[in-house]
């Protein structure tokens, strides 16, 4: 028991450990500064998206359109800004409302008329689509005018400065370190049953030096990218939501057994339309990073992106019917697809082979979740 | 004398903890109408399931004879095969495919590798008209009534060259019209040679068309009577059979306080059918008082508290006021809210989430109290957590084990454990002791001398006529939706509460 729990957890650092060194002896610049650097960009795309997607996965929910999204108000915001003339900063929220008002309304479509949320997001991977192209007229929109730099362009450019990034580190190192603590005392004086302090110092030391190690390798090449604060601050989040609200807990409940919610007097609707919304606002985020990164809207932004982000989330322990799966899991699912798609592109695999490696990774996950699973 | 078409010696059938049969003996005639009487949980299912293939040979001790040979069944085409057909409760239709389609599933008549329509729906037509059914063979069966969809099984059955047909509680959909047409064929089939195994809990039915009547209490085979020789009282009379024990601690209330909960002409109906499920049912609930709700299977003691909890149906007509003020308009949250819990009889469906801990289900109805600003404080939940933990003695190494690891008794505590935290004035308990251990179901009892000593009122459903006699002060019967009799303590006899469940007034014991 307690064996197979070891491998279970131990399973995917070490995965991301081989595929990484795989990597590293085909091409030493895979852990050079620069790559790792964009593979940080590249992550916080692919988590940030992923991140809101395991919320509707963990009510045992399923999200298709998320890919097609990123790309149609990652557009909406470029054509406002390029075409209409907008401050970035009002184009984009104005995109973000679009994005919550879509989900919100798929939501509502996969509860109220109880349409399976499968063909609901089936349709709007369509549907976004179709409308992402007429909103950019199947042409190429930047997300800046001329070579002015505004927040939208800078979302995939802008790097902290090198103090700043140490600063922030110390912060959150600190932080973290705060709260551990008071957690600790709070729990003390309840009389509640307390964690051994070596594991808390470990897992602290050892999330502290990540940071650091994450800082110094972006410091040197050109600071810590904007987009990994953006994933941060969705991380923090949406552990907060998931595991210290009653809507987290909500969420867990309704994949885990949804009758049960349902009679435990839970307001299963309003829980679920409000994970759908929040899926809009990490569409939103990925969207318009992802934009920002390719510099301009295309029709192929976000294409698959779906399937990565629910790959993510499978490879992570997020259990597809629901009720199990965690943000580190997630994060680290996220870290492993990014890792794969870097890498090949590094390696210049031939486009139908990394088709073909995407599927097969995603296939294995969900293998592994139905073998697994629930044992 | 004859061999019997069907024999069974000495049937034994264990479940984990559980002897659902005991040395079961019944023999079946040929051309008979047999019937098996026995109150919920007597065994009558399993019977049936060991003489279908259901439960294969060799999960059972004893013996099975068919026309006086050993039969070892592996599955439910083995049976078929030696001629017994069990119609279920539950339909094996599939509703989107004609009536043909399905008379012939699996059996499909073939020309070529393709299948014959013109044969199969030819040999349909013969099939039903021999049967005196005006329907068309291409009629699709989502299309008929469940009195029709009855005797479509009947029809594929007797095309599979059944001797033996086992009808389980064939007519608890049917109106009174339909089961007479039911009982006209069977006696058809009777004529015609074809033995009967009839189950069915209206005792009225079973001495309309039956020849024999074999008992089964507790899971073993009582006696067998020559229904021309018996009486129904006799028939209760045996399937009763048990004295109650000390084991039912029921301390009444000292003083019935104001009433907590009032039902006034409550029709409703629920799911997708249109009959309504629940008719006219009227009662009280009173501060300290333990209401039993009694009834034989599908007599809607679930569908009332699932409807007075807001989960299921849809009213047509009645009042109910909770705490003084009208409470017409029920939501499971809003149930929560004002006071009225419910736990459910089936914990894995409806009671918990079983791949996490204790802890996660026990609050899971009462975070908001836990709740400031938006954050659950991890520390009071544990705490009340932990005190509910070790008020109802869930024997589990911590809160924090997960709950699809404990034993049905522990499980049950759970579900009580998350009802009983919100700080409910009226708790709904469906099957409260179902399927666990005596130790547990003692300290059951002792949880609902508790609650009613502190004044809340408690609405007990149980299918086991001494538990509910045991601890209720007060029992309705429900009887096909409708309140077949109320008694309170002190005139509970089982003879009287088994009369009323099955729709007989004993005006002796039937209060106004």
């Amino acid at each position: 028991m307690k064996s197979k729990f070891a491998v279970k957890t131990l399973i995917l650092p070490i995965a991301l450990i081989a595929i990484c060194t795989f990597f590293t002896i085909q091409e030493p610049v895979f852990l050079g500064a620069r790559n790792l650097t964009q593979l940080f960009i590249e992550f916080s795309m692919i988590a940030t998206l992923a991140l809101g997607v395991f919320m509707v996965i963990l009510t045992g929910n399923i999200d298709l359109s998320v890919g097609s999204g990123v790309g149609l108000i990652g557009g909406i915001a470029a054509v406002l800004v390029f075409d209409q003339g907008w401050s970035a900063p009002l184009a984009m929220l104005t995109a973000l409302g679009v994005a919550v008002l879509l989900w919100t309304l798929m939501g509502t479509l996969i509860v109220k008329q109880r349409i399976p949320s499968f063909i609901i997001t089936l349709g709007g991977l369509l549907v976004f689509k179709g409308l992402f192209w007429l909103v950019i007229h199947n042409s190429t929109v930047p997300v800046a005018r001329g070579d002015e730099d505004n927040l939208y362009s800078s979302l995939t450019t802008y790097y902290l400065p090198s103090v700043a990034g140490l600063i922030l580190a110390g912060l959150v190192s600190i932080g973290l370190a705060t709260m551990a603590f008071n957690s600790r005392r709070a729990r003390r004086s309840h009389h509640l049953p307390l964690e051994s302090a070596t594991l808390s110092t470990a897992r602290w030391a050892g999330i502290t030096a990540a940071v650091f190690t994450v800082v110094i390798i972006c410091n040197n090449f050109r600071g810590v990218p904007l987009s990994l604060l953006i994933l941060s601050g969705t991380a923090a989040v949406v552990y907060f939501l998931t595991r210290h609200t009653p809507f987290g807990r909500y969420l867990y409940a309704i994949g885990g057994n949804e009758e049960a919610a349902i009679l435990s007097g839970i307001n299963v609707h309003r829980v679920l339309i409000g994970a759908f919304s929040l899926v809009g606002v990490a569409v939103a985020l990925t969207g318009f990073m992802t934009t920002a990164y390719s510099g301009a809207a295309t029709t192929t932004v976000g294409d698959l992106m779906e399937l990565d982000a629910i790959a993510a989330c499978v490879i992570g322990g997020t259990a597809l019917k629901g009720g199990r799966g965690s943000v580190w899991g997630v994060l680290i699912g996220a870290l492993i697809m990014t890792a794969l798609l870097n890498g090949m592109t590094l390696l210049a695999v031939a486009p139908e082979m990394k088709f073909i490696a995407r599927g097969t990774v995603l296939a294995l996950a969900v293998w592994m979740d139905v073998r697994f699973g629930n044992k | 004398m004859n061999t019997p078409i069907l024999e069974t010696r000495h049937l034994t059938k264990r479940f984990p903890g559980v002897i659902a049969l005991n040395d079961v003996c019944f023999n079946l005639m040929e051309g008979e109408i047999h019937a098996l009487c026995g109150e919920n949980g007597a065994g009558k299912s399993t019977l049936i399931k060991l003489l279908s293939g259901i439960h294969r040979h060799g999960s059972y001790e004893g013996e099975l004879l068919v026309k006086g040979k050993v039969v070892a069944f592996r599955n439910i085409r083995d049976a078929e095969r030696s001629g017994i057909s069990v119609i279920t409760q539950e339909f094996a239709l599939v509703d989107e495919l004609s009536i043909a389609e399905n008379i012939f599933l699996g059996r499909e008549p073939l020309r070529h590798g393709r299948i014959d329509w013109l044969t199969m729906h030819e040999r349909a037509r013969g099939l039903l008209s021999d049967f005196g059914l005006d329907l068309s063979s291409e009629t699709p069966v989502k299309d008929l009534g469940v009195g029709h969809k009855q005797l479509v099984e009947i029809v594929r059955a007797m095309d599979k060259k059944s001797r033996v047909l086992v009808l389980d509680e064939p007519t608890a959909a049917l109106s009174d019209q339909e089961v007479g047409v039911l009982l006209d064929h069977l006696r058809r089939l009777r004529a015609a040679g074809t033995t009967c195994v009839y189950i069915s809990h209206k005792l009225e039915e079973v001495f309309a068309i039956s020849d024999r009547i074999t008992i089964l209490r507790d899971g073993s085979s009582i006696t067998t009577l020559d229904t021309k020789g018996t009486s129904i009282p006799i028939v209760i009379k045996h399937m009763v059979g048990r004295e109650i024990s000390d084991l039912f601690p029921r301390k009444p209330s000292l003083g019935i306080g104001r009433v907590l909960l009032s039902v006034r002409d409550l029709t409703c109906t629920i799911g997708s059918c249109d009959k309504p499920l629940l008719n006219d049912i009227s009662f009280e609930l009173h501060e300290g008082e333990v209401l039993g709700l009694g009834g034989l299977m599908g007599a809607g003691r679930t569908e009332l508290l699932m409807h007075l909890f807001g989960a299921w149906g849809e009213r047509l007509t009645g009042k109910v006021r909770l705490g003084g003020k009208p409470y017409d308009y029920p939501t499971p949250p809003t149930s929560i809210r004002s006071g009225l819990v419910l736990a459910s009889e089936d914990r894995r469906r409806y009671g918990l989430t079983i791949d996490q801990s204790i802890g996660f289900n026990l609050s899971l109805s009462s975070i908001h109290s836990f709740t400031h600003w938006g954050k659950i404080s991890a520390a009071s939940e544990y705490l009340r957590n932990q005190q509910l933990f070790e008020q109802l003695r869930v024997k589990a190494p911590g809160q924090t084990s997960i709950v699809g690891g404990l034993s049905g008794g522990n499980q049950q505590k759970v579900v009580l454990g998350k009802a009983l935290m919100t700080g409910p004035s009226v708790v709904m308990l469906d099957e409260p002791t179902r399927g666990i251990d005596v130790g547990a179901k003692l300290e059951v009892y002792e949880l609902i001398n508790a609650l009613t000593a502190e004044g809340k009122a408690v609405i007990l459903v149980s299918s086991e006529l001494p538990e509910l006699m045991g601890m209720s002060d007060r029992i309705l019967m429900l009887c096909e939706g409708r309140i077949g009799g109320e008694f309170v303590r002190g005139e509970f006899t089982q003879e009287a509460l088994l009369a009323a469940a099955m729709g007989r007034k004993q005006t002796s014991s039937v209060a106004a």
